[in-house]
């Protein structure tokens, strides 16, 4: 970290520390990998933290190639008006929030808004099939058919009967997500707010656990 | 009295996409009005110098101001204000924010002292929970172990990691409740000679003569020999009236303890185990397993009654299978620990000291054999049942807790048959003495050995399983080509029965650490050894799971498990408290009518207001209105919950009207407004 020749200064260490979750060395770590992004001659640390990456090269990193919610990240963590390059301040802030220490509030305040597709502030139906083709894969074969999203997220009743949404909830073993909209929609409207949806995260324990990043 | 034909949500969820560009209508739509709401506002709020979420740069400056200015005040509202950190902000919002509290706090006086207490309470108690995390040993790889493998497979280490805390804490406190008040008064004699005068016989655990280093060998597995009178058993203890209470004691401190340990692994959620890297599967896969779900459970709808017989059956015959092989299994440790008796009597076991060592080992091979061959049979019978998986994965890991924790039971029950000469007190060879003292001179030494030897023989087939079947399936089928050495080759980390390995230990330490006062310490060292062997295994051999076993099932079904075993562990040891009669040769309670009969006699000598009041919590005057207390509160508790459950409906019901008035509103200020410009 220090071989490269930019390093970041005691002060400003120190307040990234304040201002974020992360640990000294996490931030550290996360300077050298953005500083790896960047093309040489503007590797120098002043030059590090006024420029912008473009999403391209962001999603190019590792630990977020396998993830299938890459794009959204990192368009919800970016700053820039045309929301397509993040600065060093985004890259940290994503780490951040994806840390170990993160509250439980910040992470499902970032989830919602991730998959929040259409960005309107609430979780409706398309987001909520968007959300679930993401996590079924981009492939053809393992893409869900219309009817069978339809009956993942509409035939709510035939699931919600009140025998097996209590035999999975009392062994802990399932929340599953026509479930999800079922329980928490409380003001029944149709779409998830971020408080209904802060609700149901807390109380999903798995959660927290799959919600996270190191880099 | 509810009318809802204006209202679909449908149509507010489908039309709530984009706000359209102001200039191409008429005016605000649905949806633009709903955005322009002081509680979207707030939430959408980003900080300051930042565009609000899901707006776009055409957004009109008159839009973004009022959203600040609203935000601003609705921050100025908070009671307490967030630390910069937490709020969902980017980084120079913080930032700036961050400069602004602080200038505040520096420009107006402090706050009253009780405030700036409350601060200081939260700051340090934060501080404090923070420091307990950073003792905690092996974090960084239980996190790389959650990266790689998953939630579950880290939950397993995280279990073994708190195992170990149990057992050195047991440790260390039947180091101080035993060992010290037993060398306090001078060293311990050493045993009985065959010269004894008691009617129960004699008792010589040492070996005679020149003994051979094989022997000694053997000795140290089998815990005979030179091991069998040392502080490892309970024979060698002396008949001391303080060491015996001590003694005693310790077995309950223990217990509780671990009881109150486990109850709050249980309660508190864990909040920072979680994996450190991106999992390969991001989250789990809920839609595969929905749809799965789905599909078995339509195929239970449509079943004709004829097919609903069959099926029925097939599960009753298969219980009954499972049944079979369940007692064929007890009934073959059961034998075992009676044939292992029987067999060292053989002339032919007795020259070989190998073949003695086998014959000693029988039980715990047959627990063994048993609890490695059943459990993938129950995995082969389970989806023949027709039941969704998450069912089948219950009903197999239901057998196997039963299997594990009643073999255990089983092998103690023959040992108890042995010792009690069936129950019968009057039989031929407990008569004379309450015990069976010709072939068990010693039964707790004897039971405190057989724990002894499940623990080592436990550790050596973990090596073995390691050694000769992890470890070469890797590298030969590294070795094979194609798809074939992929598959056989591939080998994942089979969390739920690791740890019900990890529980059946544990119980196997619990009943047997009255008899052998030192096997928490050796536990100890076994799950060290333990933790770093299945370290290396998996991360040498193992893939990452296919299907990620939840951590949520890890954290509350077994804490449950480990319970039960704490149960059934209590129950061997409290039946030998109170009703086998100790051995009359060897042990700190030689000579009494039962263990427990100490106590009373030591209880008379504590002053007489002591006396008193322990004798007056065994009256009924103490236990009923004690139990009439405990009932008015859970019926109070009930009360209380049940009220709080209609209060929340009641709130819900009134959520649900606000919202559609606030739709009805939003929709009369569209029509009013488009009425207008229509005009």
């Amino acid at each position: 970290m220090g071989s490269s020749g930019s390093r970041l200064s005691k002060e400003l260490l120190a307040e990234y520390q304040d201002l974020t979750f992360l640990t000294k060395q996490e931030i550290l770590l996360a300077h050298r990998r953005f500083c790896e992004l960047l093309p040489p001659e503007h590797r120098s640390v002043e030059e590090s933290l006024q420029i912008r990456v473009s999403l391209e090269q962001i999603l190019s990193l590792p630990e977020l190639k396998a993830n299938p919610f890459k794009e959204r990240i990192c368009r919800v963590f970016s700053t820039s008006p045309a929301r397509d390059s993040l600065s060093f301040e985004d890259f940290l802030d994503l780490l951040s929030v994806f840390s170990d220490t993160a509250t439980p509030d910040i992470k499902s305040h970032y989830a919602f808004r991730i998959f929040d597709f259409d960005d309107d502030g609430t979780l409706n139906r398309e987001d909520l099939s968007h959300l679930v083709n993401c996590l079924t894969g981009q492939g053809e074969d393992t893409q869900l058919s219309a009817s069978e999203m339809k009956q993942l997220i509409d035939n709510v009743s035939s699931w919600a009967r009140p025998g097996s949404r209590r035999e999975g909830q009392g062994l802990g073993l399932t929340l599953s997500l026509p479930q999800i909209l079922e329980e928490s929609d409380i003001d029944r409207d149709g779409t998830i707010n971020l408080s209904e949806f802060q609700h149901v995260i807390s109380r999903s324990p798995d959660f927290a656990s799959s919600f996270k990043i190191v880099l | 009295v509810e009318e809802r034909p204006m209202w679909e949500p449908e149509a507010w969820g489908s039309s709530g996409g984009w706000p359209p560009p102001r200039g191409a209508r008429a005016g605000p739509s649905l949806s633009s009005v709903l955005n322009e709401l002081p509680s979207a506002a707030t939430l959408r709020y980003r900080g300051p110098g930042v565009l609000p979420w899901g707006a776009s740069e055409e957004e009109e400056e008159d839009g973004e101001r009022n959203i600040q200015a609203i935000a601003e005040a609705a921050q100025k509202e908070l009671e307490e204000p967030l630390p910069s950190r937490e709020l969902p902000w980017p980084l120079q919002a913080r930032r700036a924010h961050r400069q602004s509290h602080a200038k505040d706090q520096r420009t107006q006086k402090s706050g009253s002292r009780g405030e700036q207490w409350a601060l200081w309470l939260r700051r340090s108690k934060e501080k404090m929970k923070a420091g307990l995390h950073t003792l905690q040993p092996w974090a960084w790889t239980l996190k790389r172990i959650g990266g790689q493998f998953g939630a579950g497979t880290e939950s397993y280490f995280s279990l073994l990691r708190f195992l170990l805390l149990l057992n050195l804490l047991a440790s260390i406190l039947k180091a101080c409740m035993t060992l010290l008040p037993t060398w306090l008064e001078g060293t311990p004699p050493g045993p009985p000679g065959p010269n004894g005068s008691s009617p129960c016989g004699f008792y010589d655990p040492n070996l005679q003569g020149l003994v051979a280093f094989p022997t000694h060998l053997f000795n140290l597995l089998s815990g005979e020999g030179f091991l069998e009178w040392s502080p490892l058993f309970y024979g060698f203890y002396p008949p001391r009236p303080h060491l015996a209470v001590t003694y005693l004691c310790s077995v309950f401190v223990i217990g509780l303890l671990d009881l109150l340990l486990i109850l709050h692994r249980s309660v508190t959620p864990k909040a920072s185990v979680g994996p450190g890297g991106i999992e390969p599967k991001w989250t789990i896969s809920w839609p595969q397993v929905e749809l799965e779900e789905a599909v078995v459970r339509r195929q239970a709808a449509v079943r004709t009654l004829g097919q609903q017989a069959w099926v029925w059956s097939v599960r009753i015959l298969l219980n009954l299978l499972v049944i079979a092989l369940l007692g064929t299994a007890f009934y073959g440790v059961y034998w075992a620990t009676g044939a292992t008796v029987d067999l060292q009597e053989m002339p032919l076991v007795q020259e070989m000291p190998l073949l003695k060592l086998g014959v000693d080992y029988l039980p715990s091979i047959f627990i063994s054999g048993v609890n490695f061959l059943l459990p993938p049979v129950f995995k082969l019978i389970a989806p023949l049942e027709g039941y969704t998986r998450s069912r089948q994965i219950v009903f197999i890991l239901l057998r196997t807790v039963f299997l594990r924790l009643a073999s255990l039971l089983v092998l103690l029950f023959s040992l108890w048959n042995q010792i009690t000469c069936g129950g019968k007190a009057e039989a031929e060879e407990c008569k004379t003495c309450g015990y069976n003292y010709k072939e068990l001179p010693c039964w707790e030494t004897r039971l405190g050995q057989e724990m002894y030897k499940l623990l080592l023989f436990d550790l050596l087939t973990g090596l073995a399983v390691m050694l000769l079947i992890q470890f070469p399936r890797k590298l030969l089928c590294g070795l094979c080509p194609g798809a074939l050495g992929r598959v056989v080759g591939t080998q994942e980390f089979q969390v739920p029965d690791e740890v019900l390995g990890l529980i059946y230990a544990q119980t196997v330490v619990w009943v047997g650490s009255f008899f052998c006062p030192l096997l928490p310490l050796l536990n100890t060292v076994k799950f060290l050894l333990l933790f770093y062997l299945k370290k290396f295994t998996l991360f040498s051999t193992c893939s990452p799971a296919s299907r990620t076993f939840r951590a949520s099932t890890v954290n509350f079904f077994f804490p449950l498990v480990l319970l039960l075993g704490l149960a059934i562990s209590a129950v061997p040891v409290l039946y030998s408290l109170f009703l086998i009669p100790p051995s009359k040769l060897c042990g700190p309670f030689r000579g009494q009518s039962s263990i427990w009969a100490h106590i009373p006699e030591s209880i008379y000598t504590l002053p007489q207001t002591v006396q008193d009041f322990l004798f007056f919590l065994g009256t009924q005057a103490f236990a009923v209105p004690l139990l009439l207390i405990s009932s008015i509160l859970m019926a109070y508790t009930l009360a209380l919950a049940n009220s709080y459950g209609r209060l929340i409906s009641e709130l819900k019901r009134q959520i649900e009207t606000e919202a559609r008035n606030k739709v009805f509103l939003a929709q009369r200020a569209v029509a009013l407004s488009s009425a207008r410009g229509a005009l």
